[in-house]
């Protein structure tokens, strides 16, 4: 128990008044007592009574790692998180191209980030993932729900329920190519009201009905522990305008990040957000970098730029700790994000022939 | 301690004794003992070990490798390779010289199966001709490794405390020899807490900061951190986070730089300069490749010594 008293998370008032008063440890304060405390540094028992209480939490938090026990800490070797990731499923996102820059698709337990100019679909790929994370295991996906944070206010119902139709659909001609028990039994629970009921909506108007509404996560997903994904709609749009103090935009913007991996992390699911893009003007050129300033791009593990080249729109895979840098061309269609289709093959043939990624995982299972 | 003044003279005179006494205990204690310059050599020639990285040209960079009873530093835009780094570090002294490694993640970057690819292409790089299973050794090596994920500042200082305890007490068989730490993004949780007008982040960085220094100096063990940058307000160049108090803790900096100029030319090429060292010139540069499998050099790299 020799944990320094400054590194107890206690106010700083108080703990000005045990520097001043001598107490060095944490131990001292445990031995001390509540009245004896309340004498020493004048203050009141109550107040006493709770720093003594934070200060036995941690102090047996740290006497439970020590002696082995698991708990809530977070601490294992490497060879049981390599098992644990190679069983742990992906986010498709029906275009197979950006799923294999991904190393598979959207990782669960780690933060997205797509960034792009207006109208190169960054909402869509959010709309596209949110149907995509309910798809159920037999077909190769998470069957989990999905939680929509909205901030621009860009989330068209009409268009989730066509990008839902085409994902059934999908599904169907699988299940019809290959006849089996729990494709039909999956395919009677996953329909378009089942897709639409399991995504959760919220909207939020300005930063602190943002932030609140990231703080009060935690809460809401032990609620509803389906849920595998997160998305954040915006997480530019309310920071940018009309803010006038920019360290302290950047101190919300850190925490904001730390308590949205915690959450990634705790309720294995990912975190998916939309960032907007800025120019910064250099000495002879200007460039489009992603908004939000440089300490923003640390918080993401995964980044990814959408942008144009001429009329075709690109995906680059800019920071990732897996895979490498890269570029794939993808496109949006009336049944939502897609690969680029060659021209000569019809949509229906291509969904049942030329999916390869969907059938080496079923035979898997088998 | 403090003996009351007596009145009668004979207890007066016991009083005094009393307090030389304590005094001369005091000083015993408390008080620092030159020491000599050989003695002090000969213990750091004893007990510094010197880790590789995983890359030769890193380890030129930071003459021959990490130092125990040092911090090093990693500094670096987003996706300069510093968490590639980490790992490289972690795969080849787990590897390599088979010992344990701590690894404090707190951005989520950690990947296994990243590191698995490295230490397969380290075990493919040293022994081509070894016997059996290099494959057993892998997956020994990823067991040495050990991880814990802590997304706050507190978590990772009770996770360091944690440490020292069991460092002191010699709980040799779960442990090993523990001989590195490494923080991954030491910024992330104290970034969030420095600014505006309290200084409660300063007084907990600079708690986080004696505990590395402590951990490094009484245990020996080599400790890496990775540390953000920012871009300055009046200048418009990239710094090091976390500011100026910071940037004594660390006895070498290496700020990691991307090759491309942006984001729209995709390369693996990395350059690594010296920006703070204890034993070599500063402004060294050298190449590092954060590729497919391994952090490597991709052709002799050439050190431009120079300011």
């Amino acid at each position: 128990m020799q944990r320094a008293v400054g590194s107890l998370p206690l106010g700083p008032a108080l703990r000005a008044r045990l520097a001043a008063a001598g107490f060095q440890t944490a131990q001292e304060l445990l031995d001390t007592g509540p009245c004896g405390l309340s004498r020493e540094i004048g203050i009141s028992k109550e107040e006493a009574l709770e720093a003594l209480q934070v200060v036995r939490q941690e102090c047996s938090g740290d006497a439970a790692r020590t002696a082995g026990g698991a708990g809530t800490t977070r601490k294992c070797t490497a060879l049981e998180l390599l098992e644990e990731e190679q069983a742990q499923g992906f986010i498709i996102t029906f275009c197979s191209a950006l799923d294999n820059i991904l190393g598979g698709g959207v990782q669960l337990t780690k933060i997205t980030e797509v960034c792009g100019a207006p109208g190169v679909g960054k909402t869509q790929l959010c709309m596209q993932l949110a149907v995509d994370v309910q798809i159920p295991e037999c077909f190769g996906g998470v069957c989990g729900e999905a939680v929509f944070i909205d901030t621009e206010g860009s989330f068209m119902v009409d268009r989730v329920a066509d990008i839902a139709a085409a994902c059934v659909q999908h599904c169907r001609l699988i299940a019809e190519a290959h006849q089996e028990e729990d494709h039909q039994k999956a395919l009677e629970t996953f329909s378009l009201e089942s897709i639409l009921s399991h995504i959760y909506y919220f909207r939020c108007r300005d930063y602190i009905e943002l932030l609140a509404q990231v703080y009060l996560l935690p809460d809401f997903l032990s609620e509803h522990s389906k849920v595998r994904l997160v998305v954040i709609d915006g997480i530019a749009f309310p920071f940018r305008h009309d803010f006038e103090d920019l360290s302290l935009r950047t101190r919300l913007l850190n925490g904001l990040a730390q308590q949205l991996i915690i959450i990634a992390n705790d309720h294995k699911s990912a975190v998916v957000l939309t960032n907007q893009m800025t120019t910064r003007i250099g000495q002879s050129q200007s460039t489009l970098v992603p908004a939000l300033g440089e300490s923003w791009g640390h918080a993401a593990t995964v980044r990814l730029i959408f942008h144009w080249d001429k009329s075709q729109r690109l995906a680059t895979l800019y920071k990732s700790p897996s895979q490498k840098e890269s570029t794939i061309p993808y496109t949006i269609t009336p049944h939502g994000f897609r690969d680029v289709q060659p021209p000569a093959v019809t949509q229906n043939t291509e969904s049942t022939e030329m999916n390869p990624r969907k059938r080496p995982r079923r035979e898997e299972e088998k | 301690m403090s003996p009351r003044s007596a009145p009668c003279p004979t207890r007066c005179l016991s009083a005094r004794q009393a307090l030389v006494a304590v005094r001369r205990v005091l000083l015993a204690q408390f008080s620092a003992f030159p020491a000599n310059g050989a003695d002090l050599y000969e213990e750091l020639k004893s007990s510094t070990a010197i880790l590789p990285t995983g890359s030769p040209s890193l380890d030129q960079l930071l003459d021959s490798g990490l130092y125990t009873g040092e911090v090093t530093e990693l500094m670096g835009a987003p996706g300069s390779g510093k968490t590639q780094v980490c790992l490289s570090i972690a795969a080849s002294v787990s590897l390599g010289l088979k010992q344990h490694v701590l690894f404090l993640d707190s951005t989520g970057g950690f990947t296994a199966s990243r590191l698995y690819q490295m230490l397969q292409a380290q075990a493919e790089d040293e022994e081509e001709q070894a016997v059996g299973d290099t494959a057993l050794s892998q997956l020994e090596a990823l067991q040495r490794i050990q991880v814990a994920r802590v997304f706050d500042v507190y978590e990772m200082l009770s996770a360091l405390q944690e440490v020292r305890d069991r460092l002191s007490q010699q709980a040799v068989s779960c442990t090993g020899p523990l001989k590195t730490v490494v923080i991954d993004s030491v910024s992330a949780v104290i970034h969030p807490l420095l600014g505006g007008r309290q200084s409660e982040g300063l007084a907990i960085m600079m708690q986080l900061a004696r505990e590395l220094k402590m951990l490094a100096k009484e245990f020996s063990l080599a400790v890496v951190v990775t540390n953000q940058v920012t871009r300055d307000s009046s200048t418009g160049l990239l710094k090091p986070a976390l500011g100026r108090s910071w940037s004594f803790v660390p006895s070498t900096r290496v700020l990691l730089e991307s090759k491309g100029a942006a984001w729209e030319e995709a390369t693996t090429r990395r350059s690594a300069s010296l920006a703070k060292s204890p034993r070599q010139p500063t402004g060294m540069q050298v190449e590092l490749d954060i590729g497919n499998s391994d952090v490597q050099e991709p052709s002799p790299a050439t050190p431009t010594e120079g300011l």
